[in-house]
């Protein structure tokens, strides 16, 4: 086939392209870059040629040293390659073997140009004259099992030694450069250091490119099934197609560019914990509002909650529901991952409950009942909550639920760890000296005492805001370290509801300490205060939730708790599109009125630190996406500019 | 034949030329004149991969995207992939020493037959070891990518390809957009794409590939110059770093991977031309005899196929 024929296939031709060689034009270079040459076009081949094999001697004790050991003890033919003077050389055929070695590349032995090396080039090419037959040797056989194995050492030297040529013994070559038993121990930190990076980074490359690129032709079909819509006037088509080739567009210019904070303009801080802080921010291009959720690294990493914030950003990515809390991005920068998350203005149950205390039966229906959705949601994603609580349930502009803290941000318990409880059960109270004393024993718990129930509550919010958060609505098989599965959030519901019912957690006591113990001995400390008013559907649900793992309704799957007398007559497929009980009135975009922020402490503290490091000049020689813990950290979300509002 | 030598150095094309006089006549191989034994890269066993399938779909412009925005999308994701490999060998340590260095590359060489060299501030062609020769292209390259004015990053400025089946949009004036539709039955104003078409000719006069999205008129000039840097430091990095490190890190799938992906990438959207593949041309042959690039794909029609058939079954696969 000719190259003529270029629809097709171009073979690279043999002796045709060949003549093209010399005098090809190679590359197109353009006025600023460089040129591939030919060795041959090189300067004074013969001295160079020279230069370099003296070089090469100068170079060999460290080639030497930096090569690995075994790799030479495992390839029998060019340890002393440099130790030969320069006339014994092996022959050509062998030598280009150098520049795939940690060897100058210039060692090339056509460049020693001299009769001999040739002469011995030619019987070596002799040699190979029936060169693919019989005597060829897969590499795998010619490969010493053992590294570092002495006596192959010694046996290498000895034929290394022996007289050339070894025309029969050539013969033996293998077709491919054998391989070496793998050392990954030759190199130093830094190499393992970005040994790690590079395989880690080169998975998620492919791993978030396929995933984009099946989302994209999700999009491109749904759009084609728009465009085949015989009722659309060709306005209307022409329309759908530019804009939908703009949000692609537009998304990877997304992808190509660095976010970075300071693309955003702090508002409020609407959170604020040990591991960081929840701001309102306004994105200073096109003033968009979202939620920037901003994580101290170090903190992160001490605290050993690595896992957890990718556990986070891993079902907030991923998952694409009305029912949880739209993650648009994940960047970082030296010190801080930042989360870029829709903004919901109506604020979280938690404080929906200081507000109003209790809820009505109908009222509490809905909201447990759209939480209900919302946790089968996540389990759909195949992902465990396992701290859900009234915090982590928010309410968006229409006032309906969202979940968000997928294991982070206010309760960053060490949910995996067994121990962390097991000390925590054994040990004394934890309980921060410096928080207002609030006697929450069992006996006090009544309607009367609203107020103190609502100074334990403030008293919550701080605890919410610190790294051990509040357990009062974990379930007791999470503390016993023999596994849990996701009926561990149905737990978590029956706890809310109770709340929302009665006023108060029911296992809440005045220290972490105490509500563990509650919880572990469930069935002696969950109690229904007899002045509280509560239906019978409503406190059965409650004891069927908070209960052992064998009989908790939910086992079998969410449609269990649906199918619940007390829910008898909700709609919960159009659950949604009613108007929620509660519909937040905000005054415009940025209305924070449903947050506590004259509670919380409006030092931009991420801000400040950020501006810190940067004064104090330090070098920072690595992108910080390729910091190791956090690599495949940074996602971003085709509907960033699209949906949001 | 092709005209002697001037430069002594050439002789090793000559004595090249003897070798393939002596092999069997047929042997696909022969042209390529590479080493003995041939670089364990070109052995199909450690040809493989960490991905599997067909990845035209990444490469693959999207019908709706505007041709510009996309070659801007991939040669910055193949460089992030690039210099994720490059760390490796690069980054010095707290002695100062890289794996790759002055010593154990003094020029930045793929293989014998090939280095590259750069241009001095005379415009002189240099020979600089490797490790600076790399330090230089990223300096170069990210000058490039990290420029506005060439590689735009304003959301507000983006553009679309037009529709090609959608005669009433294919007469508007969209004529950068519509190359390459693949699958795409109407014919394109602009011209057949062929290979040997450059994609600044196939714009047509006072248009240019990404103007409408706000590239400049130059913009697939410099994105084939950057897709050529990188090129030649993959083609460094296996001819002289394949084993050490990278195999012995066992980065060689990953390091195929990207590869592979870069160059189906780089002949998809006409970033590298196929003469320019050269260095690495057996790689890409016994990619296309594997199976790893598919058969409609533009690096499958850059491959000699027998020449990769040979040296799966000179590895033992059938």
């Amino acid at each position: 086939m000719d190259s003529n024929n270029n629809g097709n296939r171009f073979y690279l031709n043999l002796n045709n392209d060949r003549q093209a060689y010399p005098d090809r034009t190679y590359p197109t270079t353009p006025s600023t870059f460089p040129n591939p040459i030919f060795p041959s076009q090189a300067q004074g081949g013969g001295q160079q040629a020279q230069a370099q094999s003296s070089q090469q001697q100068q170079q060999q004790p460290y080639s030497t040293g930096f090569a690995p050991s075994g790799y030479f003890m495992n390839n029998p033919y060019p340890p002393s390659y440099p130790q030969q003077p320069p006339a014994s050389n092996y022959p050509a055929p062998q030598a280009p073997q150098a520049s795939y070695q940690q060897r100058p590349a210039p060692t090339n032995p056509n460049d020693a140009t001299n009769g001999l090396v040739h002469q011995f080039s030619h019987q070596n090419l002799g040699g190979r004259a029936s060169p693919y037959g019989g005597a060829r040797q897969p590499s795998p056989s010619q490969r010493p099992r053992t590294a570092g194995a002495t006596g192959q050492q010694v046996s290498y030297s000895n034929y290394l030694n022996a007289p050339m040529p070894a025309a029969p013994q050539q013969q033996n070559w293998p077709e491919f450069q054998p391989a070496p038993e793998r050392n990954p121990d030759k190199y130093g930190p830094l190499a393992q250091t970005n040994q790690k990076r590079c395989a880690q980074l080169a998975e998620a490359f492919f791993k978030d490119s396929v995933r984009r690129a099946r989302d994209r032709n999700v999009r491109q079909s749904e759009m084609e099934q728009r465009l085949a819509d015989p009722n659309q006037s060709q306005a209307r088509r022409e329309q759908t197609w530019s804009n939908a080739g703009k949000q692609e567009g537009k998304y990877l210019r997304f992808l190509r560019t660095r976010d970075a904070p300071e693309n955003y303009q702090t508002l409020k801080i609407i959170g604020k914990g040990a591991f960081g802080e929840v701001k309102l921010v306004q994105k200073k291009q096109d003033g968009k509002v979202y939620a920037m959720k901003s994580l101290i690294k170090s903190e992160m990493f001490k605290k050993d909650q690595l896992a957890h914030v990718r556990a986070e950003r891993d079902i907030l990515a991923e998952s694409d529901s009305p029912w949880v809390v739209k993650l648009y991005t994940t960047f970082q920068d030296a010190d801080f991952l930042y989360m870029l998350m829709e903004f919901l203005p109506g604020g979280d149950l938690m404080t929906m409950l200081i507000k109003y205390e209790i809820f009505s039966e109908d009222i509490t229906r809905f909201y447990i009942a759209e939480i209900v959705l919302a946790i089968e949601a996540v389990h759909k994603y195949g992902f465990i909550h396992r701290d859900i609580k009234p915090d982590n349930i928010l309410l968006d502009r229409g006032g309906h639920v969202k979940l968000t803290d997928f294991g982070l941000s206010t309760g960053f318990h060490k949910l995996h760890d067994n121990s962390y409880y097991q000390q925590l059960l054994q040990g004394k109270s934890s309980r921060p000296t410096n928080r207002n004393s609030v006697n929450l024993d069992q006996i006090n718990l009544t309607v009367s005492n609203r107020s103190v129930i609502n100074d334990w509550r403030k008293s919550r919010r701080v605890m919410a805001y610190s790294t051990v958060g509040t357990p009062d609505y974990i379930a007791p098989e999470i503390f016993s370290g023999h596994g849990y599965t996701q009926d561990c959030d149905w737990w978590s519901l029956g706890t809310i509801m109770f709340e929302c019912q009665v006023g108060w957690p029911p296992f809440c006591a005045e220290d972490a300490h105490d509500t563990y113990r509650k919880i572990v001995n469930w069935r002696q400390s969950l109690y229904f205060p007899e002045d509280v008013q509560l239906g019978p559907e409503a406190e059965n649900l409650i004891r069927s939730l908070v209960c052992n793992t064998e009989n908790r309704l939910g086992r079998g799957g969410a449609d269990e708790i649906k199918a619940h007398k007390f829910f008898r007559g909700v709609d919960f497929d159009g659950l949604r599109r009613i108007r929620a009980p509660f519909e937040p009135k905000l005054s415009s975009n940025v209305d924070t009125a449903y947050f506590p922020t004259d509670e919380i402490d409006q030092t931009d503290n991420a801000t400040h630190m950020r501006i810190a490091a940067e004064a104090s000049n330090q070098p920072r020689v690595d992108a910080p996406e390729l910091s190791l813990p956090f690599i495949g950290y940074t996602f971003k979300r085709f509907d960033t500019y699209a949906n949001n509002r | 034949m092709p005209p002697l030598p001037s430069s002594p150095s050439l002789s090793q094309t000559l004595s090249m030329d003897d070798s393939t006089g002596s092999l069997p006549s047929g042997d696909a191989l022969s042209f390529y004149n590479l080493p003995r034994p041939k670089p364990i890269w070109l052995n199909d066993s450690y040809a493989k991969h960490i991905v599997k399938g067909n990845f035209m779909t990444l490469s693959a412009r999207p019908k709706t995207v505007e041709q510009g925005e996309w070659i801007a999308h991939q040669v910055v994701e193949h460089y992030r992939n690039l210099w994720n490999f490059v760390r490796v060998i690069h980054d010095k340590d707290e002695e100062g020493t890289s794996i790759c260095n002055s010593q154990t590359c003094p020029r930045m060489s793929a293989g014998a037959n090939h280095s590259f060299t750069w241009l001095n501030a005379r415009k002189e062609p240099v020979e600089v070891p490797a490790h600076e020769y790399i330090s230089l292209m990223q300096r170069w390259i990210s000058g490039k990518i990290d420029n506005t004015a060439i590689f735009p990053t304003d959301p507000a400025g983006v553009s679309f390809a037009y529709n090609t089946g959608n005669p009433d949009i294919a007469s508007a004036t969209y004529a950068s957009g519509g190359l390459n539709t693949p699958g795409s039955n109407t014919p394109i104003p602009a011209g057949p794409t062929a290979l040997t078409t450059s994609l600044s000719q196939l714009a047509g006069p006072g248009d240019w590939v990404g103007k409408s999205s706000g590239f400049p008129v130059d913009f697939v000039e410099v994105c084939q110059t950057i897709f050529r840097q990188m090129f030649r430091v993959y083609a460094h990095l296996y001819w002289a770093h394949f084993i050490d490190p990278f195999y012995h890190l066992s980065l060689e799938k990953p390091m195929n991977s990207c590869f592979s992906h870069f160059v189906l990438t780089a002949t998809e959207i006409d970033m590298l031309k196929p003469h320019e593949l050269e260095p690495m041309q057996p790689l890409i042959d016994l990619w296309a005899a594997n199976g790893t690039f598919p058969k409609e794909s533009k690096a499958y029609a850059c491959a000699n196929l027998k020449a990769g058939e040979r040296l799966l079954s000179l590895a033992g696969v059938n």
